[in-house]
């Protein structure tokens, strides 16, 4: 295999671009610190959320609020994307994640409103079949399953906050006997529970005597790791009824699902993903990358590639650091960035502040071609994807994985040509 | 409108008011305590934690030198759980002056400070992050205290003895009848109600406040808010407390506390008590002067940075706060003023709250005509968490093996500082918790480098099962803890803790979308947060 593509990061925006790039025959390295984002979030695809960021309601339909967002901010990562590269990403993760057999649900022109682990309504695009059914534009009543051995999922809050928005939803917390002497599990020990046959049955017998006039029943984000379709579908059929999953706190059994189909896409088409490898310099010539290097414990180890795709994150993945003189930096390439000039511009008042904090829409400004830019290109053939990517404010928009996912999209079509 | 009768009013739930109370209560008063917040929420709850040995004054304030170290070893000795035997060095950094440890060597013996001088290649034995560059080392009896406990467990004993404790009772204004105080008019905060509180005898004991609730009753007391700035960074770089041997400064003191290391402090004086900002300045000369002491300080991951206000007592103007006594002032209002039934204790430090109490308990004592002896200094203070847990949460090694050694409760609500479900749901219904703050402020939640990401979410999760609030109350409970966290992580935010700031924010905006449940976004039991900080240089920096 030729060495065309390194990929530096591998959160959905680096491994759908050596994905992408993988499919047009490239050979293609991913090298990563550790997983990215997707291990942290609900495992679906927020494309857009909230526009304008301080609205209380939630975007109905992404498609339609676009241009307004793209009016507002020409600088938007989308604005380089387009919407029909948008939508051919979201079509083409669809693509892949059916036939991986775990299919996610939805459209660019609808957003679905499904419920949080504290009973909010979460606007998103794309979500898998297993979450589908705890849709809240249904008002069918619910069922929210908890296990008391789960700290990072809790059901009463929950169906209190559903029902407070007329959303019939009562709770429950298993004490299951399979689970007895744990104090302590985790949603990853208990995804693996969850595709034992017999534990499924011991859940089902517990919950069939709350089930009542529950038209549909909610469990955290648990139902199996690599079996989840089948996990789900066995549950739905044992209860008679709808089931759902419903995020809770990090660690993300959904989102380690999309991560391992992407892997496995990668791997398949001949690409290799390594994790616990850090990218820690760089050499350039002639206005190129040559080499990217990464620490072993004997010498840095060269990656002499083609192509290298910055991939890294923004300051939650760790591809833009920050230290207390205020000074903001790009990891690897010590790239030129667009960030709040004084430290005291970097936060407001509030936590939950709707515009969000001004040090995070920190990042690299690029071309469009995805190359960063200092006025001019930085170096021919580096790219950059993903947060890493300067201009707006993922959280407060709600598109955190729209931009990770259309971003590597465009950027894995543009490195594999 | 509710009334309460008593016969002692105590004003303010720090140290003070506390030892206060707990004086009157082992003495067979009737008293009450009013706090407008939580107790320890003032002063107390912001200060670095060290028990002084007395070597900081040696120098500069013999006297207050002298009544730390007899209060250090009675409080050693009472309050055994509270305190962490650090002990204590003064080190001669490259930025001081030589000579200066002869003048502390010298002032540690006339004040009676046990003191003696160690060499460099054992002082780095102990502590091996110290600057080697230190010329000299001066071991003292300091220590480190865990003033939320101690806060608590002198209040637990209090009721213990009869007193009545009010928390979120806020003195709107002291009653006065002709030439007398005779009580106070409370909010309650919680229940959003006026109570009189009508008492003999009314001791203000409000710390930086003292000034604002005498002023309510048209005595003037002159208490000058000094601010001091802290920055915890997450380890334990130091086991012991280091100190500058030089006159008291900014940035002269690095005290580990559980599980984190304490740079302090500055002293700025601020012209109220409630409202003022964090410099950028402050921060900066923490890092630099903590460099000092201990280099590569910058690296460290910092956690939380919180300012307090020493209340400084003067009857004349003076103008550098740091040169006002450290030592305390007990006013009677009746001679000093002419307003009977009020007396005001104010000054001071932590560490000798117990004999300010003593003297003022005295004092109630001679004023109503009786004399019943103190026995504060022989009363073992107990703790108030250890019935029926066995915790002590001094020592976060003590925890983990308590955790690992009874399964019984060991599913972790903070991970961080290793509460358990055990802790957070006793601290919900046997303690006076009014708020999420309140639980950590007993069981430290929230308080370790995640800085609640995980935590919140749980906490709220139990809190709406045990107390059964509306859901309402509990997503605005949930919102105030997350701004209430920002509140001190916003000085300090770079490097690592940024980056799981952002973690904390994914988490409660995208995953959970807490923003936009319904209630509202925060309510008055919120916290007050810092001004804006808006300098970067200042010339009041002088080291």
């Amino acid at each position: 295999m030729t060495n065309d593509v390194l990929v530096i990061g591998a959160g959905l925006a680096g491994l759908t671009t050596a994905w992408q790039a993988s499919l047009h025959g490239k050979g293609v390295r991913v090298i990563a610190k550790g997983w990215g984002a997707t291990h942290w979030h609900a495992g679906c695809v927020d494309v857009l959320g909230y526009w304008p960021m301080e609205s209380e309601t939630p975007v109905a339909n992404p498609a339609a609020t676009l241009p307004d967002l793209l009016a507002a901010n020409p600088q938007h990562p989308y604005a380089l994307v387009g919407l029909a590269r948008l939508a051919a990403a979201l079509d083409g993760l669809q693509q892949l994640c059916s036939d991986a057999g775990y299919p996610l649900v939805g459209s660019l022109d609808k957003n679905w409103r499904l419920p949080t682990a504290v009973g909010a309504a979460r606007p998103t695009c794309l979500a898998p079949a297993t979450m589908i059914a705890g849709n809240l534009d249904d008002h069918a009543p619910m069922l929210l399953v908890g296990f008391k051995q789960l700290p990072d999922f809790y059901a009463n809050v929950a169906a209190d906050n559903l029902a407070q928005q007329g959303i019939p939803a009562r709770h429950v917390a298993l004490d299951l006997p399979a689970l007895a002497g744990r104090n302590f599990t985790t949603a990853v020990n208990l995804a693996r529970f969850m595709q034992q046959s017999d534990f499924r049955a011991a859940v089902v017998q517990a919950v069939k005597p709350h089930l009542g006039e529950a038209a549909r029943v909610g469990f955290p984000a648990v139902l199996g790791l690599e079996e989840a379709t089948a996990v789900h579908q066995d549950l739905q059929a044992q209860l008679g009824r709808p089931v759902f999953e419903i995020p809770g706190l990090p660690p993300s059994v959904a989102g380690m699902r999309l991560h391992r189909i992407l892997k496995s896409a990668i791997e398949k088409n001949g690409g290799r993903v390594y994790d616990g490898m850090e990218a820690i310099g760089f050499a350039a010539d002639g206005g190129r990358v040559t080499a990217v290097y990464t620490e072993t414990s004997g010498r840095p180890r060269q990656h002499r590639y083609d192509r290298v795709v910055l991939a890294t994150g923004g300051i939650l993945g760790g591809g833009i650091v920050t230290n207390h003189a205020g000074e903001v930096g790009e990891v690897v390439f010590n790239l030129p960035l667009r960030h709040p000039e004084n430290r005291l511009e970097w936060f407001r008042r509030d936590f939950l502040d709707k515009q969000g904090h001004p040090i995070y829409r920190s990042g690299v400004s690029v071309n469009e071609n995805f190359q960063p830019m200092n006025g001019r290109v930085v170096y021919q053939n580096l790219f950059a994807a993903g947060n890493t990517l300067a201009g707006f404010e993922a959280i407060r928009e709600r598109s955190f994985d729209g931009v990770a996912l259309a971003t590597g999209f465009v950027v894995g079509n543009l490195v594999g040509n | 409108m509710r009334t309460i009768q008593t016969e002692v009013l105590v004003i303010g739930g720090g140290a003070t008011g506390t030892g206060v109370i707990a004086d009157l209560a082992l003495r067979g008063f009737r008293c009450a305590l009013v706090e407008k917040r939580d107790l320890a929420h003032g002063t107390t709850g912001r200060y670095h934690g060290l028990l002084h040995s007395g070597g900081r004054y040696a120098v500069k304030d013999p006297k207050a030198a002298t009544e730390c170290i007899e209060e250090n070893v009675i409080l050693r000795r009472i309050m055994p759980h509270c305190i962490e035997d650090t002990g204590g060095f003064f080190v001669v950094t490259p930025w001081d002056d030589d000579a200066f440890g002869d003048r502390f060597m010298q002032g540690c013996r006339d004040t009676a400070v046990p003191c003696e001088e160690i060499s460099i290649p054992h002082m780095l034995r102990e502590e091996p992050h110290l600057n080697p560059g230190i010329s000299r080392c001066f071991r003292v009896p300091d220590g480190s205290a865990d003033s939320f406990l101690a806060t608590q467990s002198v209040a637990a004993l209090a009721q213990a003895h009869g007193a009545q404790i009010l928390h979120y009772y806020e003195v709107k204004q002291l009653i006065r009848q002709g030439d007398r105080v005779v009580g106070a008019l409370c909010y309650d905060l919680v229940k959003d109600e006026e109570v009189a509180v009508h008492a003999d005898l009314v001791v203000n004991a409000a710390g930086a406040w003292a000034g604002k609730i005498a002023h309510t009753a048209e005595v003037e007391v002159n208490v000058r808010a000094g601010k001091g700035t802290m920055i915890a960074a997450s380890y334990r770089i130091v086991n012991t407390v280091v100190n500058r041997c030089k006159m008291p400064a900014d940035g002269d003191i690095i005290v580990p506390v559980h599980t984190v290391s304490i740079i302090g402090t500055t002293d700025e004086g601020v012209p109220d008590p409630e409202h003022f900002a964090i410099e950028p300045w402050e921060v900066q000369l923490m890092m630099q002067e903590a460099a000092k002491i201990v280099p590569g300080w910058h690296d460290l991951r910092m956690l939380r940075c919180w300012g307090g206000v020493r209340p400084l007592y003067q009857e004349t103007k003076v103008a550098d706060t740091r040169d006002v006594t450290r030592a305390y002032t007990l006013l009677d209002h009746e001679t000093r003023d002419g307003v009977a039934g009020f007396i005001t204790i104010t000054g001071g430090k932590w560490t000798t709250y117990r004999q300010m109490a003593q003297v003022t308990v005295d004092r109630v004592c001679e004023k109503l005509g009786t004399a019943r002896p103190c026995t504060t200094h022989e009363t073992v203070v107990p703790n108030p968490f250890e019935q029926g847990h066995g915790r002590q949460h001094h020592n976060l090694g003590q925890r983990l093996a308590d955790v690992e050694k009874e399964e019984a409760f060991g599913q972790l609500i903070c991970e961080c500082e290793l509460a358990t479900r055990a802790d957070v749901e006793h601290a919900i219904t046997q303690g006076e918790a009014k708020t999420i703050d309140d639980v950590r402020r007993d069981v430290r939640v929230g308080m370790g480098p995640c800085q609640g990401g995980f935590c919140t979410y749980r906490v709220a999760a139990i809190w709406h099962e045990l107390k059964k609030p509306s859901i309402e109350e509990t997503n605005v409970t949930l919102r105030d803890f997350l701004q209430e966290r920002w509140k001190g992580l916003m000085p300090i935010l770079w490097g690592p803790q940024l980056k799981q700031e952002r973690l904390d924010e994914l988490i409660y905006l995208s995953v959970l979308n807490a923003d936009h449940l319904p209630g509202p976004r925060a309510s008055r039991l919120g916290p007050a947060m810092y001004e804006p900080g808006t300098v970067w240089e200042s010339d009041h920096a002088h080291v």
